[in-house]
């Protein structure tokens, strides 16, 4: 029928990578007895359009409920130590106030899917926890011990968020075997 | 500015180019769908939940 509303022809701008967006309420998370269990895959973005459809409509970290995990990582790679591409890998953490991490969850988030990143093919994805005191983002990438990768990642991700405080870099590993994992590089 | 246009090299976009698109995108994407137990916590509200009810 002519009343039947067409699609205007229209390309989007492909991301080299699919990324995932998932989510762990702390709702759902003290339902269940294993940890990552509740963590659920929301939504995959392939374009830049997409992205920004699900960027603008889900919640900033500072709205996020105390507990939250959100996480964005490359399609197929799950954010979990044991997935195998992040089995040797490890991660890169910025810390900021309750209610200060939301330009540096955006802008992690458009230099990973704009690939703005020197050794792109090392990153894994981010994950932002909000908790009570604080909202951590980290960047999770594939090969810990290649440290000269480390390094570049964790320089240009401070230059990216204007960060000026030392940043740590730990390694999934040490993770796995203690709480409190020290940092293997420093930048 | 943006993408490589030959298709062999990495799609690279700036952040300025990525934030041209931000205001023009603000529906939903086509199959976007939350379980019911997480959308009041992750959705902002008011969003168009013009998706499947449960």
């Amino acid at each position: 029928a002519a009343s039947k509303p067409m699609k205007a022809p229209y390309s989007k701008h492909p991301l080299e990578y699919s990324w995932t967006f998932w989510f762990d309420s702390p709702s759902a998370k003290y339902k269940q007895a294993a940890w990552g269990s509740n963590i659920r895959p929301v939504h995959t973005v392939s374009s830049v359009e997409d992205f920004w459809s699900v960027y603008n409509n889900v919640h900033q970290p500072s709205k996020l409920v105390v507990g939250a995990d959100f996480h964005c990582f490359k399609n197929k790679i799950e954010p979990k130590w044991e997935d195998p591409v992040c089995a040797n890998g490890g991660k890169w953490t910025v810390c900021f106030a309750r209610g200060k991490s939301d330009i540096g969850w955006l802008y992690t988030l458009l230099a990973m899917i704009g690939e703005q990143f020197g050794c792109g093919d090392e990153i894994c994805g981010a994950v932002v926890n909000v908790r009570a005191r604080q909202e951590k983002i980290s960047l999770w990438t594939k090969n810990a011990a290649n440290e000269a990768s480390q390094l570049i990642i964790g320089k240009q991700w401070k230059e990216f968020l204007e960060y000026n405080d030392a940043i740590g870099f730990i390694f999934h590993e040490d993770a796995m075997k203690d709480r409190v994992a020290k940092n293997r590089y420093t930048v | 500015n943006g993408a490589d246009g030959n298709g062999l090299t990495t799609k690279k976009y700036s952040r300025d180019f990525l934030l041209k698109f931000a205001a023009q995108c603000t529906h939903l994407p086509e199959g976007f769908k939350v379980p019911s137990d997480i959308d009041g916590a992750l959705l902002v509200s008011g969003v168009d939940l013009l998706r499947e009810s449960y």
